[in-house]
């Protein structure tokens, strides 16, 4: 609003006893009426202010903003995915995007993905903010934010997880111009049509990519894994970045004809021998007696961490261990999963190979070692159960799950936390365990346990969210006491809502892409 | 009289605060209500809170108005929400039945008062005349003479001001214009010592600030010269000086004279602002489909209480309005109840006669501080860090909560929406969006 204001404004800011005027008002009948306001004044102060009077009013009749000349932006392309429907679905995701358990949050994305459905508008800035706070909740967002997500988070910098290539782009734009999420979305996927074609491109963009962007990506060679990868492992393990050398060697397990598990085999072999006994045969485990030479070039860590448990000797074995398949020493010895681990229980070196078998375990998760190990969990294994529990098909876990909650050894609310941890988001317990647990939960509450109870109470909400479909009608009529504490109301009213919200979702019938 | 079922964002645009919304999404479970009813007047439902009682919840949808048993002071309460949010959504929970006697005899009181208001309306326009004709004329002229004394005392102040230029003004030149303010207050010219602490309060604050307090200084002074002869004015523009003096038109006054006008009238959107010490302003704005008229109602609440009437955005009602005496003949009291008469026509403008309507407004009266503006094909544009609106060529800048920025531009996606807005000569608020009929985006709904 200068243009005007220019005339008066010196005289204002010094005041007019120094400037009395006149002031040069613009030409115009404006400055004319403001002109002859300011003189018949009989004070150049009170003139002035008049003048001020006129120009102000005249501001406000005329104001209607700056021309603006600059092109405009793109708008946002064409959704070719239709909006989330019907209103109930709406209503839940409504909700639960604000209030909802992370879980929840989690299974209503990717069932909105899987239905080929996105967003509606309104609620895509509180979902571009929840993806900001979760990664985890990152990968099913990106595919129902729709066009119009992609586009509103590109003009936010803390939405730039979001701001990747279209889905319409098509091609390989995910994996030249994706976030982190799409460009692994995107190889995995190219990995599982041409696997040697996908290693190639992952190889020439190495050199470029960030050591957590490296690591992330090599892990994602998992998918179409071969033997053909060996040579690409084999120049990864030598990284720069401790990461990208773990996930390489976490791969070269799964690959038992590789060379590198292969020689780690050839190291263990000499200290595990066959004793003849009094009146049979035994296997005899020995840790290395020093560390060899060559050990550093095959990553073997021949420096004991001052904190360590083990001692020295059991660290090199350990080490050994961690390289070597665990299929080599089933081979090895004709022991199954269970006979070694009763055998390393025997031997004095129990904890560097268990702690090592377990650390293969993760690396290349084989059923029998997992069942073995939950079976009969060995005290010096200070990992979580559920972890491994996790790493289990989910008939397989819910046979270790079943088992611990018919056994009633441990409290309800310690099953559901094996169990919950087990379960990864997007996952269902399944339907004999989420119906044992949920019966076991509705007698409870009927005998008045949720009132004293806070840690079941705290799991209940994250139970609702897991629980496989056919338990959620006994989750929708758990029984209420008249006695109930208002903390116990709101938890059992947040269940509700969990299971309508879930109802509804489960009405989206999945579409194939 | 005709009721229409509102959808749940219209039923959530009259909740009081986002918790009372937010709250309300918790009930919205026919499990937690043992009683839920409907007819063709009012809803009605009894919901099991933490007492032994349920509480009984019931809505007059001829408002819509609420009442419920319960003892919060939000109004409507998160019950009442929490019925409208279920009748919305799950209409097949509601009962067929006849209206219980809680509900029809609060109904039947409804009408009655209404009634009894209508009747005291017309004994008071036909013959009650105030109790002492002359004392009131008297206090009247008291209260004019004293006003016009302070502002020729204003004069003489901002001639002062000006004499010594702005330049020198630091904190303590300013604890004088609070002085001066409290002056205009005493002189019950308190719409006076307003403006002088709105003027104060821009002094040293941005950029442009010597040309911004120069204009505030510039009406301050033409409202002064104004209430010095006064006498020379119409009756409208005296009226408008009484409001810029602070000095509230009788309701009454203006529900007897005020010049009226029966319209379908189009809720453009309400803007409801915390004032200060626990006072809530609301604003709702209307355009009449018939006479093309704008029109604000103005109404205050205390301390968390509700209005007394609710305005859903995104509906018309049937109304009868009384106009404020005024240059601009913006302000208005409803004078009787109004009843809904379905969905929105909104209308389709044009940038420059919106303008143009906002330039005959404040040449009628220079000192209207808001104006409904109806923009039509407009973009909302992020530009650096602020918000624009594209109309016509010309950038508007907008004032937006930060959280409706975002859905503003999500339901957006770069193309030209139709916003109603608050504009104050300088920047648009904007009130509700809309494409092809359909209400997209209300003020402070994210």
């Amino acid at each position: 609003m200068s243009g005007p204001w220019t005339a008066l404004l010196p005289a204002a800011t010094v005041g007019t006893d120094r400037q009395p005027g006149p002031w040069p008002l613009p030409a115009g009948d404006i400055g004319a009426l403001a002109r002859q306001a300011a003189e018949s004044a009989t004070a150049p102060a009170t003139g002035l202010l008049r003048a001020a009077g006129v120009l102000a009013t005249c501001a406000l009749a005329a104001a209607q903003g700056p021309v603006w000349a600059e092109p405009l932006p793109a708008a946002a392309p064409d959704d070719a995915r239709p909006v989330l429907e019907p209103e109930a679905a709406l209503d839940a995701l409504t909700w639960l995007l604000q209030d909802g358990p992370a879980r929840l949050q989690y299974e209503a994305l990717l069932r909105i993905g899987q239905a080929g459905r996105r967003l509606p508008e309104r609620l895509l800035p509180q979902a571009l903010e929840l993806g900001r706070r979760s990664i985890a909740l990152r990968a099913p967002l990106l595919t129902v934010l729709g066009e119009r997500g992609l586009w509103l988070a590109a003009q936010r910098p803390d939405w730039a997880f979001a701001a990747g290539a279209s889905e319409a782009t098509g091609g390989d734009a995910a994996w030249t111009d994706g976030t982190l999420e799409q460009r692994r979305a995107w190889f995995t996927q190219a990995r599982r049509a041409d696997a040697a074609a996908a290693r190639e491109r992952l190889q020439a963009a190495l050199p470029e990519l960030p050591a957590r962007e490296r690591a992330d990506l090599v892990a994602t060679l998992a998918t179409g894994l071969s033997i053909d990868d060996e040579a690409l492992l084999d120049q990864l393990r030598t990284d720069r970045s401790r990461e990208v050398r773990q996930a390489a060697l976490n791969l070269l397990l799964r690959l038992p004809t590789a060379a590198h598990p292969q020689r780690a085999a050839a190291r263990l072999a000499p200290l595990l021998v066959l004793e003849r006994g009094l009146l049979r045969k035994r296997w005899q485990i020995d840790a290395p007696a020093a560390a060899a030479a060559d050990w550093k070039a095959d990553q073997i860590d021949a420096t004991r961490p001052q904190s360590d448990a083990l001692g020295e000797r059991a660290w090199w074995l350990y080490q050994l261990v961690r390289q070597t398949p665990l299929a080599w020493w089933s081979s090895h010895t004709g022991m199954t999963a269970a006979e070694l681990l009763a055998w390393a229980a025997g031997t004095d070196w129990s904890e560097a190979l268990v702690r090592g078998w377990a650390e293969v375990l993760f690396a290349a998760p084989a059923d029998d070692w997992c069942d073995a190990l939950l079976d009969h969990w060995p005290t010096s294994l200070r990992e979580d159960p559920a972890r491994m529990l996790g790493l289990l098909a989910p008939a397989a876990r819910d046979r270790h799950l079943l088992r611990y909650a018919r056994a009633g050894s441990q409290p309800t609310a310690s099953v559901l936390v094996h169990a919950l941890n087990a379960c990864p988001p997007g996952q269902a317990l399944s339907a004999e365990l989420s119906g044992l647990l949920a019966r076991t939960l509705s007698k409870q509450f009927g005998d008045g346990v949720l009132n004293t109870d806070y840690g079941l109470r705290s799991l209940l909400s994250e139970f609702a969210c897991a629980a496989h479909a056919d338990s959620l009608a006994t989750l929708d009529t758990l029984p209420r006491r008249a006695d109930e504490t208002p903390s116990c109301a709101e938890a059992l009213l947040t269940v509700e809502r969990i299971v309508s919200a879930r109802r509804a979702l489960h009405t989206l019938t999945p579409r194939t892409p | 009289m005709a009721s229409m079922s509102l959808t749940s964002e219209a039923v959530l645009a009259l909740a009081p605060d986002a918790a009372s919304a937010k709250a309300a999404h918790g009930l919205v479970r026919p499990s937690q209500w043992p009683t839920l009813g409907a007819n063709d007047a009012a809803v009605w439902g009894e919901c099991q809170g933490s007492g032994a009682k349920p509480y009984q919840t019931q809505v007059d949808l001829a408002g819509p108005a609420f009442r419920c048993s319960c003892p919060s002071r939000k109004f409507p309460c998160k019950h009442g929400l929490a019925l409208m949010l279920m009748r919305a959504q799950q209409p097949a929970s509601f009962g067929e039945s006849g209206a219980p006697a809680w509900v029809t005899e609060w109904l039947a009181s409804r009408a009655d008062k209404a009634e009894k208001q209508a009747e005291k309306q017309a004994t008071k326009v036909a013959d009650a005349p105030p109790a002492d004709p002359a004392a009131a004329e008297k206090r009247e002229t008291q209260r004019w003479q004293r006003i016009e004394t302070a502002a020729q005392d204003l004069q003489r102040w901002l001639a002062d001001q000006i004499a010594r230029g702005l330049g020198v003004l630091d904190d303590t030149a300013l604890q004088a214009w609070a002085t001066m303010a409290r002056r205009m207050v005493d002189a019950q010219a308190p719409g006076l010592g307003q403006r002088i602490q709105a003027a104060a309060a821009g002094v040293r604050r941005g950029a442009d600030w010597p040309e911004q307090t120069l204009a505030r200084l510039g009406l301050l002074q033409l409202a002064c010269e104004a209430l010095g002869r006064r006498g020379q004015l119409s009756a409208g523009e005296q009226a408008d000086l009484r409001v810029v003096a602070g000095w509230p038109m009788d309701r009454d006054e203006v529900l007897a004279h005020g010049p009226r006008e029966a319209d379908r009238w189009t809720v453009l959107g309400s803007a409801t602002d915390e004032r200060d010490d626990r006072l809530t302003e609301r604003r709702v704005w209307l355009h009449g489909e018939r006479s093309g008229r704008r029109a604000f109602i103005l109404d205050h609440a205390f301390g968390g209480r509700g209005f007394e009437q609710s305005w859903v955005t995104g509906t018309a009602v049937e109304a009868t309005l009384a106009f404020f005496p005024s240059g601009s003949g913006l302000r208005a009291l409803l004078v009787d109840t109004a009843a809904s008469a379905g969905a929105a026509r909104w209308p389709a403008t044009q940038a420059t006669d919106e303008f143009q309507a906002v330039a005959r407004r404040v040449a009628g009266c220079p000192w209207v501080g808001l104006h409904p503006v109806v923009l039509c094909n407009a973009l909302p544009l992020r530009h650096g860090d602020r918000l624009l609106l594209i109309v016509d060529g010309r950038a508007l800048p907008l004032t937006v909560r930060d959280a409706d920025v975002w859905t503003l531009l999500a339901i957006s996606g770069g193309r030209p929406l139709n916003v109603a807005a608050e504009w104050d000569g300088q920047t648009l608020a904007p009130l509700t969006a809309w494409q092809c009929d359909e209400l997209l985006w209300l003020r402070g709904a994210a």
